[in-house]
């Protein structure tokens, strides 16, 4: 706020801030969706005004009181019930307001309740309670411009309590603050509050303080004030003059409220704005409204346009503690401030268009926008890695063990790329390698895994020779000494250097310094130049970045060919560090890919090059470009052979598409597609498994010419979509269990059936058979044995080639291999299936052979087929429904032979109480024929009371009566 | 076919598209042409006289590529707002829309028997709609493709796509497989030979390469001309004979089909050429180029 603008007073509503208006847009947006409504009560959330859960207590509903959340109950409001009989006539009932109260209201209302009577009201909270309530009837009589309740601020009691009462009595005189301000005046305080206690002691009534005496006082306080300036009376003042509202805020907020720790900062800066304004508000208002201030006494009473005293007004900030000593030194300096800034502020305020206002310059209600900082001039763009390079520690770690490479070359490979990455790169590179191929287990060096310590050996050489390179760059051919000391070193390391080089020593002693170096960096690469060689030139994966292709290419140059590399190699461009990492991550795993590719042959390629080239490291570096050369034709030779490639997949047209087309469906009539797998990963995957019979497959082909005969044409279709079967099994291995638990344990197929997704529909059925002869087995009692059983049955001898397939590894439990198979001999062995669903294994082998028959002839095979799908499918579930009506049979039998007993047993002690009966009616019944007669229909009624809801019992009464009624005929 | 009959001569320049002229296609005898571009547009042109007879206008972006039926009755084009319009010729009216595509569509080919459409699409797939039925909705996806799907070309029982993954998929309806050629290369442009044994497909390492479709197996490259980053079209002549293109700085090329040379090369255009179409019959081309305009080229 700015300083000569705090005092002035703003009309109008300010413009709201337009993040405030968003906000509350969205939540009336939110509001109006119906979010909250359209849900019903019992979701519902009652959420506090800050969107917090509204918490109940732990006691008294937790999250959610009453009935969920609102008033009501379960029932709802229940009507009162209205009876009006003709000897009890309904009353017509008076309501009244309390009929519709709580029992609390009522008290309230009556003014029933405990509380302190005003005349011992210690702090005044009763006289404020009467004071709003008259304000508030005042209120209601004359309806204001501001709606609501009235502030309590503004509602003020209007008696006395009786605290201030006694501490009236005690001496204390109003607007003093309760202590002894200094020692000065501690005798009169003294003295007075004993003639208080006099004065109380004598006569209550008499010595009530009244306001006149009080405004005496403040008179007298007033009047004294200029005298005795040194006896200054800290004097105790309302929260709302220490407190003056200067904020825009709306009456009784707080912007505070949840960050006091602001409260005291913005304190803090006000007061600092405010000694020099505050002078000059003084005396504004001096000319407005023409109050002096020395005659208003401060404390209760002040108005709010009444002017306050300097020395109340800087209380503020410490005003809460009156203890404070820092208040009175604030006062005390006061006074030299207000003088020297006074001139400036009253000549500032002439400019404004009614005397007394001022055009606001700045409102205080702008979008505060903020400057983006300034960057200092010394700050480059580029991070610098803490630990790129460890220039200076070369010689401070001891170098690590050496270590033989590890045997497979690859990984070998592998490593020294890694290390020389990493040497180049920075730690960075080491970090982000590993945090991506975390799952790689050739990457398990990195971590500590195979290959570590050869790691650990190879990056430390890199670092060393890294650093020499880097003293050469920076040094140039300054000193020779320095050259010595690099060849020094290296001296010493290539003492250490693994067999593969030792064909530089003898090169080392002919050639000058300068070139050892160049060759050594050269020559520690031979093995990989071979497998550059390899590399196909064409190959540009980074294709649509020529950019980045360049680089790429300059990488495989630098990774694989060696040479001092260029100092600006890899800062041509202005990427940044991690930038440039990352692409040397991106180029590493790319020339992985490629060199990986290759590694079978480049194998024997490189073996010969060695043995060729290698006992002269100088040759190799001269004859470099020839060999380049021959590589570029080998490479584009490779390529040619790598692309185009082939592949075959199997593809379902739909059959209107064939339709359209004017073909017939070559699926006509078949279980629908096998989901292709989508990725190229997932193929690559299972590549081991599809790769030969694709290839075997593309052979046939290629023997057949383009278009071959329907029947190979049907083989081969079979071979590959067992190829795909294959594949397929592959995945769903894992999945089996689940589905077959599904399937055992849910006994309705159709449900089964739709629960599947889409992508597995082809199967349901499949399953529901499979799971239709696991529930036979169930029910025969040996689910697994009899598998194994089945297993060991199922393979006919007629097919040579269902035994090899059954042959192949498949891993999984013998469930799986059952679906397996059923599967894969989808195109021959349809009947196969035939031979898990019976329960007794002869019918199913007469099955086969029928219908193996039946496969050979190809025109019918497909109608045969799906006949036999449907046979296939008839048995089982002809099957099951026996057993299920079997069971159903045995179960109704059993429960009615169960039932049988019962009712025998019933009938039995029907019987026997009728026997007894009988007896007893025998005894005396002869005598009484009418009376027997009575009792027993007596009885009959009584049991036909008891067994209403239970006809089968009425029904064995009724029998046994039959019985008894035949006995009786007998007797 | 001599090669002094290569069409070389500049016949006529047809105007009247504002921007790129993103494809020009011969009708099935030769009489008349399409072509599309950027100005939401497909024209009809007599190219041997030099007449625009008919706009068709309904596409809310770019046309991306047009075709026409055998009988000349329907024509069906599609382009970046991804839909797909079965169109009367007479009439110029869209008889049909089809949505379904994710995002731009890139070629679209009638079958044989103009009962079917098919389309292919930057979304990775083809699409096969129907224009029997009243259905809107495509009877077959074909998803295969790891990337756009950059052209496509019908034979009478396969479907064969070409795309930017650096395969030729050859989908055979009669047999139910897909065949895929993988290239290596991103593939922009796909054609048939005109005795349909070879797929001849345009790479984007500036190469356009010949396929056997039987086997595989790539039988010849062609080298010369600029291919980075346009679709730019390549076709046969009609003899088989020839192998011709546009190239990105505007030229077209004529490569010998067996022995690769570049028997002929001539700037065209002022830019980048996408679309060449040789007639079917006569030694004339149609070239279309980013420049706007279209022309006929004749022995």
């Amino acid at each position: 706020m700015d300083s000569d603008e705090e005092d002035f007073v703003f009309y109008g509503t300010p413009i709201e801030r337009e993040e405030e208006i968003t906000s509350r847009r969205k939540k009336s947006i939110a509001e109006a969706s119906g979010h909250l409504r359209a849900l019903p009560p019992w979701k519902q959330e009652v959420t506090d005004e800050e969107g917090r859960r509204r918490f109940h207590g732990a006691f008294t509903g937790g999250f959610s009181a009453g009935y969920y959340n609102t008033a009501g109950s379960k029932e709802g409001w229940t009507p009162q019930s209205f009876t009006s009989s003709r000897k009890n006539r309904s009353e017509v009932k008076q309501q009244n307001i309390l009929n519709f109260l709580d029992e609390d209201e009522k008290t309230e209302l009556e003014g029933k309740s405990f509380g302190t009577s005003s005349q011992f009201d210690t702090f005044g909270f009763t006289a404020a309670e009467l004071a709003r309530k008259q304000a508030e009837k005042e209120q209601q009589q004359r309806p204001s411009a501001i709606p609501g309740p009235v502030p309590d601020e503004l509602v003020l009691p209007a008696t006395e309590s009786i605290g201030v009462k006694l501490l009236l009595k005690m001496g204390w005189r109003r607007g003093r603050s309760i202590r002894d301000s200094h020692v000065d005046s501690l005798y009169e305080s003294r003295r007075e509050a004993r003639k208080a206690l006099l004065a109380f002691s004598s006569d209550d009534a008499k010595t009530q303080l009244t306001d006149s005496e009080c405004g005496e006082s403040h008179l007298e306080s007033s009047v004294e004030q200029p005298v005795n300036d040194d006896v200054q009376y800290s004097r105790s003042t309302p929260v709302y003059v220490l407190n003056p509202k200067q904020d825009l805020h709306g009456l009784g907020y707080d912007p505070f409220k949840h960050a006091p720790e602001f409260r005291e900062r913005k304190r803090s800066r006000l007061s600092d704005n405010r000694k020099p304004g505050y002078s000059k508000a003084l005396s504004m208002k001096d000319s407005l409204f023409g109050f002096k201030s020395g005659k208003v006494g401060p404390g209760f009473g002040i108005g709010a346009l009444e002017e306050y005293d300097a020395e109340d007004e800087d209380v503020y900030g410490t005003a809460y503690d009156f203890e404070d000593t820092i208040v009175q030194e604030v006062e005390v300096d006061e006074p030299s401030g207000v003088t020297k800034d006074r001139r400036p502020r009253l000549l500032g305020k002439e400019q404004g268009a009614l005397p007394g206002f001022m055009i606001a310059s700045k409102s205080d209600y702008q979008l505060e926008r903020f400057d983006p900082p300034t960057v200092p001039k010394n700050f480059v763009p580029h991070h610098k890695f803490s630990g790129p390079l460890e220039t200076d520690n070369k010689f401070a770690n001891p170098p690590p063990p050496e270590v033989p490479p590890p045997d497979d070359n690859n990984m070998k490979l592998l490593i020294d790329g890694v290390a020389t990455l990493v040497a180049r790169c920075g730690k960075l590179f080491e970090d982000l390698s590993r945090e991506k191929n975390q799952n790689n287990p050739l990457f398990t060096f990195l971590t500590g895994g195979n290959g570590h310590d050869y790691y650990a050996r190879k990056l430390w050489e890199e670092q060393q020779k890294r650093n020499d390179q880097t003293m050469l760059a920076m040094d140039g051919k300054s000193s020779l000494a320095d050259q010595k000391m690099t060849a020094e070193s290296r001296g010493k390391l290539l003492g250490e250097k693994p067999l593969e080089r030792s064909s530089k020593d003898l090169s080392s002693s002919v050639a000058s310094e300068n070139s050892i170096h160049m060759q050594y960096n050269l020559s520690d690469t031979f093995t990989k130049s071979a497998s550059y060689s390899e590399l196909p030139e064409i190959v540009k994966p980074f294709k649509d970045d020529p950019a980045k292709q360049d680089r790429f290419e300059r990488f495989l140059k630098e990774k694989y060919q060696g040479g001092l590399r260029s100092a600006d190699s890899g800062k041509a461009s202005n990427m940044s560090e991690a930038a440039r990492a990352h692409e040397r991550m991106d180029f590493e795993a790319v020339a992985e890919a490629i060199g990986k590719g290759k590694h079978g042959k480049e194998s024997l390629l490189s073996t010969q090059q060695f043995t060729g080239v290698s006992p002269a490291g100088g040759m190799q570096f001269t004859s470099g470009g020839l060999e380049q050369a021959k590589d570029a034709q080998a490479e584009n030779l490779t390529t040619k052979n790598m692309y185009p490639r082939r592949e075959e997949f199997q593809w379902r047209p739909s059959p209107i598409l064939c339709k359209r087309f004017d073909l017939t469906d070559p699926f006509m009539g078949k279980p629908p597609p096998v989901p292709r797998m989508r990725s190229k990963m997932d193929s690559l995957i299972f590549m081991s498994d599809s790769v030969k019979p694709t290839k075997l497959e593309e052979s046939d082909a290629v023997n057949k010419g383009p278009y071959p005969t329907p029947q190979s044409d049907a083989q081969e279709m079979s071979k590959f979509e067992e190829t795909e079967v294959e594949v397929k099994v592959e995945v769903e291995n894992v999945e089996r269990p689940v589905d077959l638990y599904k399937a055992i344990f849910s006994d309705d197929s159709d449900d089964e059936a739709e629960t599947f997704d889409h992508k597995q529909v082809e199967e349901p059925e499949k399953k529901i058979e499979v799971a239709h002869t696991a529930l036979n087995h169930l029910i025969a009692g040996d689910f697994l044995e009899s598998l194994g059983k089945e297993l060991g049955l199922e393979v006919p001898p007629e097919l040579p080639y269902l035994m090899s397939k059954a042959k192949t590894p498949v891993s999984g439990t013998p469930v799986d291999r059952v679906v397996l198979q059923q599967r894969g001999t989808t195109q021959e062995g349809e009947s196969l299936k035939n031979t898990f669903i019976p329960s007794n294994p002869q019918s199913s082998s007469g099955k086969f052979r029928e219908t193996d028959l039946s496969e050979n002839r190809p025109g019918k095979a497909d109608r045969e087929k799906t006949k036999e799908d449907a046979r296939a499918k008839s048995p089982s579930s002809r099957n099951r429904n026996q057993s299920s009506s079997w069971s159903s049979e045995d179960e109704r039998s059993r429960k009615r032979s169960r039932r049988h007993r019962y009712r025998s047993s019933d009938s039995y002690s029907d019987l026997s109480g009728d026997d007894q009966d009988r007896y007893h009616s025998k005894s005396k019944g002869r005598k009484k024929g009418s009376s027997r007669e009575k009792s027993s229909s007596s009885r009959r009624k009584h049991h036909k009371y008891k067994h209403r809801d239970s006809p089968s019992r009425s029904y064995n009464d009724a029998e046994g009566k039959k019985e008894k009624k035949k006995r009786r005929e007998r007797d | 076919m001599n090669q002094s009959d290569l069409p070389r001569k500049e016949a006529t320049v047809l105007r009247g598209h504002e921007g790129a002229v993103l494809a020009a296609r011969f009708n099935g005898d030769g009489n008349y042409c399409l072509s599309c571009g950027k100005d939401r547009t497909i024209r009809l042109w007599n190219p041997h006289r030099g007449i625009h007879i008919k706009t068709y206008k309904s596409h809310g972006r770019e046309v991306r590529d047009v075709h026409v039926t055998a009988d000349n009755s329907k024509l069906i084009s599609c382009g970046g707002d991804r839909q797909i319009y079965y169109w009367d010729v007479s009439t110029g009216r869209v008889i049909r829309r089809f949505r379904g595509h994710d995002s731009e569509v890139n070629a679209v080919k009638f079958n044989e028997y103009a009962s079917v459409v098919v389309s292919a699409g930057y979304d990775r797939s083809l699409r096969v709609w129907d224009c029997r039925s009243h259905s809107t909705e495509p009877i077959q996806i074909i998803d295969s493709f790891l990337d756009s799907v950059m052209s496509v070309c019908l034979t009478k029982t396969e479907i064969i796509g070409g795309s930017v993954d650096g395969t030729v998929r050859t989908f055979d309806i009669r047999i139910g497989r897909e065949l895929s050629d993988d290239l290596g290369q991103p593939v922009n442009c796909i054609s048939l030979s005109n005795d349909g044994n070879c797929i001849l497909a345009s790479c984007l390492d500036s190469t356009l390469r010949l396929l056997d479709r039987t086997t595989g197996e790539p039988l010849q490259e062609y080298k010369g001309h600029i291919c980075k980053s346009y679709k730019t079209d390549c076709c046969l002549t009609n003899t088989d004979a020839y192998v011709t293109g546009g190239s990105e700085d505007g030229s077209i090329y004529f490569w010998d089909l067996v022995d690769a040379s570049v028997v002929s090369k001539f700037q065209a255009h002022s830019s980048v050429v996408t679309s060449v179409s040789y007639h079917p019959k006569d030694n004339s081309m149609i070239t279309s180029s980013v420049d706007g305009t279209i022309r006929v080229w004749k022995t």
